[in-house]
Formats: C-alpha cells, sequence, structure tokens
C-alpha cells in the first residue's frame, strides 16, 4: 500500500525569492545581451530616443534587485526560521552519496542517493556554483555600473569594489568576466530547469509545483 | 542668518587662500633653491610666435585642467617660468620612443610642447649631443650636482628576464634595471611617461619573451605614471607644474595615475556619447552613420573601459583625438591594453578564444545546444531505467 504524505519543503521567503530571481535573471540576460551587442536604431532624433540609456537603465535596476535579493538569499541560508539551508549547499561533500547518485544518473541504479539533505549531492553543488556565479556577476556589475558616476550610491559602492578591479585588470576584463559568467548562468538555468522536470516526472512528488506551493508529496510504500 | 551655503563657501575659500600662501611659499623656496633658467620663456614663446595672449589663455586652461579655481593663475605662469630651471634626467628603456617624438615634435608648437623643449635636461638619450663615455660622464655628473633634487623621467619598460640583461645600454653595459635602480634612487620623483614606462605595454604583452615589466613594478617603487600611447603632453607638463607649484607630487589614483588627468573614463567625456545613449552605432567603417559622427562601440571603441582626459584635452594642439577623427579608442591608458582591450576593432565579447574564430558566444550557444541535448537524451533514458516505477504509479492511481 502506497502512502503519500504532504511536507512544507520550502518556505514562502524562499519561494518568493526564488521567483523574483527568475524574473530577475531573464530580464537581465534580454537587456544584457543588448547591451552587448546592440543593435542600431535609424529612425528619430537622437535626443528623444535615450533607447540604449533606458536599455542600460533596467538592466541596472534588474542588476541591483537582483543584488538585494541575494543578500535577502543569503540571510535566509543563515537565519531562516523555517529551515536556515546554508549546510545543504554543501551535500556534495558526503562522497557516499556523490556515488550513489553518479550511479542513478548514469543508470546503473535505480535508487537515489539517501535524502539526507534538502538538495541531492550534485544538486547542491551547481546550487552553490551558481550563488558563486552570481555573486561574482553582481560584483562585476557593480563594478561597471560605478566607474565614472561620481555621486550616490553607486559612487558609494564603486569606492568599496574598485580594489577588485583594479586587482582583476581594469574595466574590460571585468566586462569580458561578466560576459563569460553570463553563459555560466544559461546553463544552468537549463540544466537546473531540465531536473526540476526530470523529477517531477519520475518521482511524481510534485517538485515543480514544489516551488510553488512550497509542498512536496512524499511517497512511501508500506 | 548665515546659511548651509554661505559657511560651505566661506570654508572652500579658506581653504583655498591656505592652499595659495602654501604655493606662493614654495614657489619662494624653489626660486631660491633650483639653479638659474635656462631661458626666457617670454622670449622664447615670443621667437615661436605665441604671443603673450596665447600664453595667457594657455595659463587659463591649465589652471582649469589642474582643477584650480582662476585666482591661481599668475602662480600656474610663474611655475611655468620656472620650467627650465628644474634638472632633469630622461631615461629610455624598452621601448619605440614614440613618447619622446609625440612630445617634442608637434606640428604647431604650443605652449606646451615649448615648456618641454625648454626643459633642463641634463641627460637624453635620444636628445643628448654626446656619446659613449662622454654620455656617462654627463649622467654621473648630473646625478652628483642635482642628488635627491633632480627628476627623474622614465621612458620604457625594463626587461627582466636574463637577469635584466635584454637591455643594456651604455658604453659599460649596464642593464636597464641597475640604470633604473641607480638614477631613481637618487631622484626626488620618478615620472613614468607612457604606458612601456608605466604599466609594461607591448612589451609586457603576451607572451612576453623578455619577462618585461613597468619601473613600478620592476624595481617596487612608487612612480607617477603618464599612461597613454603616446600620452598627452599637457598631462606631464601639468603633473611637473603641480610639483612646481605645490613642491610635491599631485594625488595618484591606485594605478598611480595623476587623478586630475586620469579620474574619468574615455567614455565619460566623450562627444559621441549622445549617439551610444540613443543607439545610435556606426555598423561599418565609411557607412552613413560614420558620416554623421555617431558611436563607435560597436567598432570596438574601448572608451567606457579605459581612464584618461584625451577628449577634453585633445592632441596636437586640442586639433583632434582619436575617436573625434572616427575610430574607437583602443584602451592605451589601462594595465596590459594589448591583451584585455583585444579584439581592438571589435566589441570585448568578440574576443577570439584560443587564436581561432570561435568567440565566447560561439561557445556558450554550442555549450547550450550541447547540454540540451545531452539532457533530453538522458532523460529519455532515465525514463525507460524506470518505467517499472512510473507504472506502478500509474496503475496505483487507477485504484
Ligand atoms: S565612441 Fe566610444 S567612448 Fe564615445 S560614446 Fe561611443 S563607446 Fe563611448
Amino acid at each position: 500500500m502506497e502512502t503519500i504524505t504532504p511536507k512544507k519543503e520550502w518556505s514562502a521567503a524562499i519561494r518568493l525569492n526564488h521567483w523574483l530571481r527568475v524574473i530577475c535573471i531573464s530580464f537581465l540576460i534580454i537587456t544584457g545581451l543588448y547591451i552587448a551587442e546592440p543593435y542600431t536604431i535609424e529612425k528619430g532624433w537622437t535626443g528623444e530616443k535615450m533607447f540604449m540609456a533606458e536599455v542600460r537603465f533596467w538592466h541596472i535596476f534588474f542588476g541591483m534587485s537582483i543584488g538585494l535579493l541575494f543578500i535577502w538569499r543569503f540571510y535566509l541560508s543563515f537565519f531562516s526560521r523555517f529551515h536556515a539551508d546554508w549546510q545543504d549547499f554543501l551535500a556534495w561533500t558526503n562522497w557516499t552519496n556523490v556515488k550513489q547518485e553518479l550511479r542513478f544518473y548514469f543508470l546503473l541504479s535505480k535508487e537515489p542517493p539517501e535524502a539526507k539533505y534538502l538538495f541531492d549531492p550534485l544538486q547542491s553543488l551547481s546550487y552553490l556554483g551558481f550563488m558563486v556565479m552570481l555573486f561574482g556577476l553582481i560584483l562585476t556589475g557593480t563594478i561597471m555600473m560605478g566607474a565614472g558616476y561620481d555621486q550616490g550610491l553607486t559612487a558609494l559602492v564603486y569606492r568599496i569594489v574598485k580594489p577588485v578591479e583594479i586587482w582583476i585588470g581594469g574595466l574590460a576584463t571585468i566586462r569580458w568576466i561578466h560576459h563569460i559568467m553570463m553563459w555560466g548562468v544559461i546553463l544552468f538555468m537549463a540544466i537546473h530547469v531540465n531536473m526540476a522536470f526530470l523529477h517531477d516526472y519520475l518521482f511524481k512528488e510534485g517538485t515543480v509545483s514544489s516551488m510553488i506551493s512550497g509542498t512536496l508529496f512524499h511517497r512511501s510504500h508500506k | 542668518m548665515e546659511t548651509e551655503g554661505d559657511a560651505y563657501r566661506r570654508k572652500v575659500k579658506t581653504q583655498y587662500r591656505e592652499l595659495l600662501s602654501h604655493c606662493q611659499e614654495n614657489l619662494d623656496r624653489m626660486e631660491g633653491e633650483l639653479p638659474k633658467p635656462r631661458v626666457n620663456l617670454h622670449e622664447e614663446l615670443t621667437s615661436q610666435g605665441i604671443s603673450r595672449r596665447d600664453f595667457i589663455k594657455w595659463t587659463s586652461v591649465t589652471t582649469a585642467l589642474l582643477m584650480l579655481p582662476p585666482v591661481f593663475k599668475p602662480l600656474v605662469a610663474r611655475a611655468a617660468e620656472q620650467f627650465s630651471r628644474l634638472p632633469v634626467v630622461w631615461l629610455h628603456f624598452a621601448e619605440c620612443t614614440g613618447c619622446s617624438e609625440a612630445l617634442l615634435r608637434t606640428s604647431y608648437p604650443n605652449v606646451d610642447s615649448i615648456l618641454l623643449d625648454t626643459i633642463s635636461l641634463e641627460y637624453h638619450e635620444t636628445l643628448m649631443a654626446a656619446a659613449g663615455h662622454q654620455a656617462e660622464q654627463n649622467l654621473e655628473k648630473a646625478l652628483a650636482d642635482f642628488n635627491g633634487k633632480f627628476i627623474c623621467v622614465v621612458e620604457g619598460a625594463l626587461p627582466r628576464g636574463l637577469d635584466g640583461k635584454y637591455l643594456t645600454l651604455g658604453p659599460k653595459g649596464k642593464t636597464g634595471i641597475a640604470l633604473a635602480r641607480e638614477v631613481t634612487s637618487k631622484a626626488a620623483a620618478v615620472i613614468c611617461i607612457g604606458s612601456c614606462a608605466s604599466f609594461g605595454n607591448v612589451q609586457a604583452a603576451k607572451p612576453n619573451p623578455t619577462d618585461a615589466a613597468s619601473i613600478g613594478w620592476a624595481l617596487k617603487i612608487q612612480t607617477v605614471n603618464i599612461a597613454g600611447c603616446p600620452p598627452n603632453p599637457a598631462n606631464f607638463v601639468g603633473t611637473v607644474l603641480h610639483y612646481l607649484l605645490f613642491g610635491g607630487l599631485p594625488a595618484l589614483d591606485s594605478l598611480g595615475r595623476p587623478i586630475w588627468a586620469y579620474r574619468m573614463r574615455i567614455h565619460d567625456y566623450c562627444e559621441r556619447r549622445p549617439h551610444y545613449d540613443a543607439a545610435e552605432y556606426v555598423e561599418e567603417w565609411g557607412d552613413m552613420a560614420a558620416a554623421k559622427g555617431w558611436c563607435l562601440y560597436k567598432m570596438g571603441c574601448k572608451g567606457p573601459y579605459t581612464y584618461g582626459n584625451c577628449g577634453k584635452v585633445r592632441f596636437n594642439d586640442a586639433v583632434s583625438w582619436p575617436i573625434m577623427a572616427g575610430h574607437g579608442c583602443m584602451g592605451c591608458t589601462e594595465p596590459g591594453f594589448w591583451d584585455t582591450m583585444a579584439p581592438l576593432e571589435k566589441p570585448i565579447d568578440e574576443k577570439t578564444l584560443g587564436g581561432g574564430e570561435k568567440t565566447i558566444d560561439t561557445l556558450g550557444v554550442t555549450l547550450l545546444g550541447a547540454t540540451l541535448a545531452g539532457i533530453g537524451a538522458h532523460a529519455g533514458l532515465m525514463a525507460v531505467k524506470h518505467r517499472d516505477k512510473l507504472h506502478i504509479y500509474e496503475t496505483s492511481h487507477k485504484e
């Protein structure tokens, strides 16, 4: 007999943060690609177009938003009252679990690794990598945003991040790294979405909808 | 009632008054200490066809350039008159001598270049008449006479490979590093002219066979870096004037460039910037957009990554500068620009990987395609492998 037990997996804060980041990242990729390879707007008078300026405005707007969301997510992973999940990002340090998961994904075993943590080992590794990339993107983005501005928050933040610019070797390299990491995020998203769907399909526990409802339905056979 | 604005203005005024008296004292002291002027600047200017009026105009411009208020104009003029009294030793290392050429050979002599002509060069490897042992003696004499007082201007990077033997010079075959160490240790200040001395430039570009490095990096000393390939004479003259005025070097940014000149990016001053913001780009050399003077971003302009005042000061008596002439900035005031700014006529994200035709975007799209194909196939295999389980779910659903 199979029993299905609903279990709250994600707090409302995590879910909200997740979807806001999805929105931000989507807009950032679109506007970012335009900034990297803009196309000319032929029609109209120069003084009235300001298209690039506006695209840059929204890019910076979503960039700052994702910066705040990142800080919020960082805070939650340590101080969430529902479940502070910073240890789950380190699930890949459990070597037996990693081996079991590799066997599972290489079709050598039907048993998924033991669910000790919130994330599977490989999942945790990719999430950690994603977080590092996100941090890198925010940092390099902040540097490019602050360059050349004298006043306001941007100038203040720029003063803090300027040493990173010098250390890495100038704005051109910063821009290049920013572009490479964007591709990293795109690849991450492709894999992440696919894995969520695959898990949903294989285990029928409602993986995809859990990011909306917060609930995962655990199946157990007795 | 005194408003906040009044208080602020009063504070600024006091500060400037203090600064002014400091400058005056300093100039008095310098005039006492330094050797007699070599030339009378005003005679020199007249003989080159520059009127008193032009000179006054130049002082206004230079005062503004140094970010000083107009009350400093007479002092800037006074410092310019003292220019030829400052002893200078000018060294050349691994470079093309293009900076000297650019500074000294202007088509219309302006006050900046005339000032440079009058400079009291105790030793300049390109310009001096002496050669061999005689030249060496001149250098030794200058070092002894003006120990701790002269300005050492350096052009060119220092090759460090083979113990510095990639570059030897003079009758005694000294290595560049040894000579640089000897001279800079006795100088009052070291000013690096051009990107080679400042950051290593093309000598230090990959693969850097001679292990060349900038003066500051090779000798581990603080230098004033007048970056650029070549730099603007105004930036060098301004820095020396600052030294004469204040008795010290100007404030430097973290790469050793004077802040008054290298504070903002080319992109921030650029006259084509409105076209950048309006999404009006030159797509091809010589197209209609180029004729209209639109932004050169897509033609690989590196103005957004480059700190400098080229657009404000311009070159050759403010006639023009690269972006005005229709080619994008190539970022020559930034460290390692041959490597970091490549490709010079395409945006950064079209940098090719590993010497081929591939860019990061082709790589990204390929990887994305491969990932999508791979995960699709994998999902199919997983579904086949786990079909029995899926079957159970379906039957249990029916129950
Ligand atoms: S031409 Fe270059 S510096 Fe000028 S606005 Fe365009 S990108 Fe910026």
